[in-house]
């Protein structure tokens, strides 16, 4: 997106940008793309919605989870061209009129964030599951979580905040 | 004694709503207008002298600004020790030769991420390839490929090659402690490579501007880096500011200097630009740091009733090309050896080897799981042959309240001898182990149990913690501090820390911190002292600020400081209680009378205030530490002898932190632990071949994911406790307790099977295996060393 880029041969040729519309957390955006380009790019670099993360690149370790049209999706496999039109929900748009959305508190009460960094899209796949399934069991939340890598809790509060937020008679352990 | 209101209390994270809702600002998140984008370039060969370096078609490139060799830096080198006897041995960029498969050779800085690859692609570099080496015992012989030479003063101590460094201490007369013994075993034991797995990829952002350096870089201490960052670029420390960031999980892999922290930095010195450097996952995987892979020999002398009077043990780590932390992990393999149980008699000699693999890190723990799992495994085993059952046997050898450890310190309230007991009696311990051979199903179920012990912090530069605690005029406080909260909780602890001291409502609390430039030094989040000695800092300041508030206050009412109490941010006269004063009013009235005090209060702390300095690293003489922590961990598995596939159904953890500052942080820390050494035992491997990484993502490196949560069960025993105004002792949470469980795994699954896994992962493949041995054998049974043997070799190798 750089005109400094333009003379180059290797850029030319595959340089057929394209203004996509994308509707992000009830928000439409015009952004100009190139057939590289992925959504977990335009929503950080373009759009500048940081809250999705970037950990791999590799569609692996479930960081730049979003919602696609309500279905969990990762931005770093999703090329951005294929977007348009499309309504795409970021952490950033969980929390309504300033206040936090279940799932959000219950990770504040069960001591499930540690670095954070799984947090945005962890909270994306589990908003969705509760979407399709307010009162999901342990399985359930286990298959819907299963493309999400964490490495500091060990999954355990992560779990039980799952189970908080869909009012199956977990309590929050941190007031 | 007053109850406490905040600490001992399971409080929310400071941190948790800017995590939650996409606010928390990492390093791969910080944008600054005109920033370029950085790439390396990195050596295609494990070793290989470097004949010519051309970069002028990169230069040329249009959207190319700079590009980087060797020649463009100052030649400093660093290293993760540096010391008279270890100085640095690694450049920022490789000359002349490099070392390993991604070794950094060169640099661009360019206008886009296309750009700067094609850039690097367009880096001409000519090779002359050398013989290599991996493992460190063909590297120790004597015509093994030279990677380094090795350093007269190290040369002296042994004849082998390629030695980064030797560790060699010991108390007492093995010879004489051995022919004692009723009973002698000897193992070997293997541990593999394993990677940290932070989910955040390293990443950083450079900007040189009016002689300043701004850094937003994803590190374990702010103050640590700055001045390995310093070092190399040639600076004053006061010309490089590393900015707070969030820290998207490190265990141990962003401590140390990385060459394209140096890289972005000196790209944006020449440029003028910002430059952002962000490691692909493949280049983590690949080039990055790892864990520290040991090697480790183990002969142990027993009386008939189990106790130890003599241990001879050998760590050999394969260090990769660079020193990197490999001597500090065969200093620590001796220090996590000799905590837990009283061993009269002992030799230890640990070597680090230089190999052509990348050069390793600390990972969380550092040399305790592995030292633990082997001599946790070896324990097992003698407690078997002697008929003892493994509580009983780590009950007669563990450490009792206030022994002195040979090298002087202390234990203190140790609580290992409660771990034992309460894990013991928690599991179900002795009622159900043994009882797993006696099964004839193919899905066997064996209990296990591990101990551990480690340190809590350690005297390493900066030494120390400042924090300072302002008041505000409306009777709030902001607390400056360099702490880094890296997803343990630092900024919570000391927040309840602070609302404790003053009687604030942590509300009223304020966490500015690891701004090199604003907050003051601090040790860091990475040598297990922070809650114990930033806390503590932490402390005083709070108290500090509120002996001031209390001044003011009894001037005013024209009494003693001690006749007053502050609650809910009010100063009142106990005998009077009409005197009384808000904090706004105790601060106006400061100000107004005090020539604009506006109530400051600072407070310091360094662990071991008499020492100079760390213990020497080739002796292991000096103090190491002055909080040790102790654990026992029992866990439970059950393996399908079909497949030979295994898992953790439970794992217990009963340890002694002194007191949780914050029971649901500890909590997390624990379940943490208990997830990376399940990762440890059965899943995770970095697999090489001839020094190239085989699976660089985390579809081929498996991680646990939600699917391999184990339960965790946690128990504290409270050794030490916390009063307002009074300095307290906490021991280390964080790292020491993946250690016990992937012990308790290994004699879990010879509890079940009969199989003794001699080398960590713990796979199908070696379970079936040994399970294969054992039918040849007719009956599963203690006598079956070939078993082992077949099962996970090379085993058996006998002590020099």
């Amino acid at each position: 997106m750089n005109d400094e880029s333009m003379p180059l041969a290797t850029r030319s040729a595959t340089r057929r940008s394209q203004v996509v519309a994308i509707c992000v957390n009830d928000e439409w955006h015009e952004v100009t793309v190139r057939p590289r380009h992925m959504l977990v790019e335009v929503l950080r670099e373009a759009i500048g919605l940081t809250g999705t993360k970037d950990g791999c690149e590799q569609g692996a370790c479930g960081a730049c989870t979003v919602l696609i049209d309500g279905t969990p999706a990762l931005s770093c496999m999703t090329v951005a061209l294929e977007c348009d039109g499309k309504q795409v929900r970021t952490v950033e748009g969980l929390a309504q009129g300033g206040q936090v959305s279940p799932i959000q508190q219950a990770f504040l009460d069960q001591g499930a964030i540690q670095c954070g960094f799984c947090t945005p899209g962890m909270l994306m796949s589990i908003t969705s599951l509760l979407e399709r399934n307010p009162r999901p069991s342990v399985p359930e939340i286990k298959k819907a979580l299963e493309g999400n890598l964490c490495r500091c809790t060990g999954y355990n509060a992560i779990v039980d905040a799952v189970l908080q937020a869909s009012g199956q008679g977990v309590q929050p352990i941190m007031k | 004694m007053e109850p406490l209101s905040y600490v001992g209390k399971s409080v929310r994270r400071k941190d948790g709503p800017d995590k939650v809702t996409g606010r928390a600002v990492y390093s791969q998140d910080v944008k600054l207008p005109g920033t370029l984008v950085g790439r390396i370039l990195r050596s295609p060969h494990p070793h290989a002298r470097i004949v010519r370096i051309d970069a002028s078609r990169a230069r040329q490139l249009p959207g190319v600004k700079a590009v980087i060799t060797v020649d463009d830096t100052k030649g400093i080198k660093h290293g993760f020790v540096e010391t008279p006897r270890y100085p640095p041995d690694q450049e920022v960029l490789a000359r002349d030769r490099v070392r390993f498969v991604g070794e950094e050779i060169a640099a661009v800085a360019a206008v886009d991420q296309v750009i700067a690859q094609r850039a690097i692609d367009l880096i001409d570099v000519e090779y002359e390839l050398l013989p290599a080496v991996f493992d460190p015992f063909e590297a120790m012989k004597p015509d093994a490929p030279e990677i380094h030479p090795t350093l007269p003063n190290v040369r002296s101590e042994t004849a082998l090659s390629n030695i980064a460094g030797r560790t060699a201490t010991g108390w007492g007369d093995v010879d004489e402690g051995f022919a004692q013994a009723d009973y002698v075993r000897e193992d070997r034991f293997e541990s593999h490579l394993r990677t940290h797995g932070y989910l955040e990829p390293q990443a950083t952002l450079a900007h040189w501007e009016d002689d300043k350096l701004n850094v937003w870089t994803s590190s374990m201490g702010t103050f640590v880096k700055r001045a390995k960052l310093a070092k190399v670029l040639d600076l004053p420390y006061s010309a490089v500011r590393i900015h707070k960031t969030y820290v998207g999980g490190t265990f141990g892999g962003k401590i140390d200097l990385y060459s394209h922290e140096y890289c972005a930095a000196r790209l944006s010195m020449i440029t003028g630009r910002p430059v952002r450097m962000v490691a692909t996952r493949e280049e983590i995987f690949s080039a990055y740091r790892h864990g520290q892979p040991l090697v480790m020999e183990i002969k142990t002398g027993v009386r008939k009733d189990g106790i130890i009077v003599a241990q001879q043990v050998r760590a050999i780590n394969n260090a990769g090309a660079y020193r990197g932390s490999g001597v500090v992990v065969i200093f620590l393999a001796w220090g996590f050896t000799m905590l837990p149980y009283r061993i009269p008699n002992l030799a230890y000699e640990g070597l680090s080897v230089y190999t052509n693999y990348p050069l390793r890190a600390p990972q969380r723990g550092h040399g305790c799981p592995q030292i633990r799992f082997a001599i946790e495994s070896q324990l097992d085993r003698i407690a078997e042959d002697l008929g003892i059952d493994p509580v009983t046997i780590r009950l007669r050898n563990a450490r009792k309240p206030w022994e002195e450890l040979p090298n002087g310190d202390n234990v203190h309230e140790a609580g290992l001898i409660d771990c034992i007991k309460l894990a013991a009696e928690k599991s179900g311990f002795l009622a159900r182990h043994g009882q797993g051979r006696r099964q004839t199903s193919t899905i066997r179920r064996g209990i296990g149990m591990g101990v551990s012990s480690y340190f809590g912090g350690s005297l390493i530069y900066p030494n120390g913690s400042g924090v300072i605690v302002k008041m505000a005029d409306d009777g709030s406080a902001t607390v400056l501090t360099g702490a880094i909260d890296v997803g343990q909780g630092a900024e919570t602890v000391i927040a309840q820390i602070v609302a404790e001291e003053l009687y604030l409502p942590i509300e009223d609390v304020r966490i500015i911190s690891s701004d090199t430039d604003t907050t003051p030094q601090d040790i860091g989040a990475w040598i297990s002292g922070m809650t114990y000695v930033t806390g503590n800092a932490a402390r005083q300041a709070a108290g500090n600020a509120r002996t001031k508030l209390l001044q003011v206050a009894a001037e005013k009412f024209g009494c003693e400081i001690e006749a007053l109490e502050t609650r809910d941010k009010i100063v009142r006269n106990r005998a009077n209680p009409d005197q009384q004063l808000t904090y706004r009013e105790v601060i106006a009235l400061s100000i107004a009378t005090r020539r604009g005090d506006t109530v400051i209060g600072e407070g310091f702390w360094r662990t071991m205030r008499d020492e100079p300095t760390h213990p020497s690293l080739a002796t292991t003489k000096g103090r190491w530490s002055e909080n040790y922590a102790f654990s026992c961990q029992v866990a439970e598995v059950e393996v399908d002898t079909e497949t030979g596939e295994a898992r953790v159904l439970k794992a217990w953890t009963v340890h002694d932190c002194g007191f949780a500052v914050n029971p649901a942080l500890v909590k997390g820390q624990v379940d943490g632990q208990v997830s990376m050494a399940l990762g440890h035992a059965f899943l995770e491997e970095i697999l090489t071949k001839d020094g190239y990484t085989l699976n660089p993502s985390w579809l081929d490196y498996r991680m646990p994911t939600v699917h391999e949560m184990a339960s965790s069960d946690d128990a504290e025993i409270v050794t030490e406790q916390y009063t307002v105004g009074k300095s307290y002792r906490v021991k280390e949470v964080g790292e020491g307790l993946v250690s016990g469980v992937l012990a308790a795994i290994a004699n879990a699954i010879y509890d079940a099977t009969g199989v003794r896994m001699q080398s960590t992962p713990f796979t199908p493949e070696k379970l079936l295996r040994g399970l294969r041995q054992l039918e040849r054998k007719g009956r599963p049974g203690r006598q079956d060393r070939d078993a082992e043997k077949d099962a996970d070799e090379p085993a058996a190798a006998t002590l020099d």
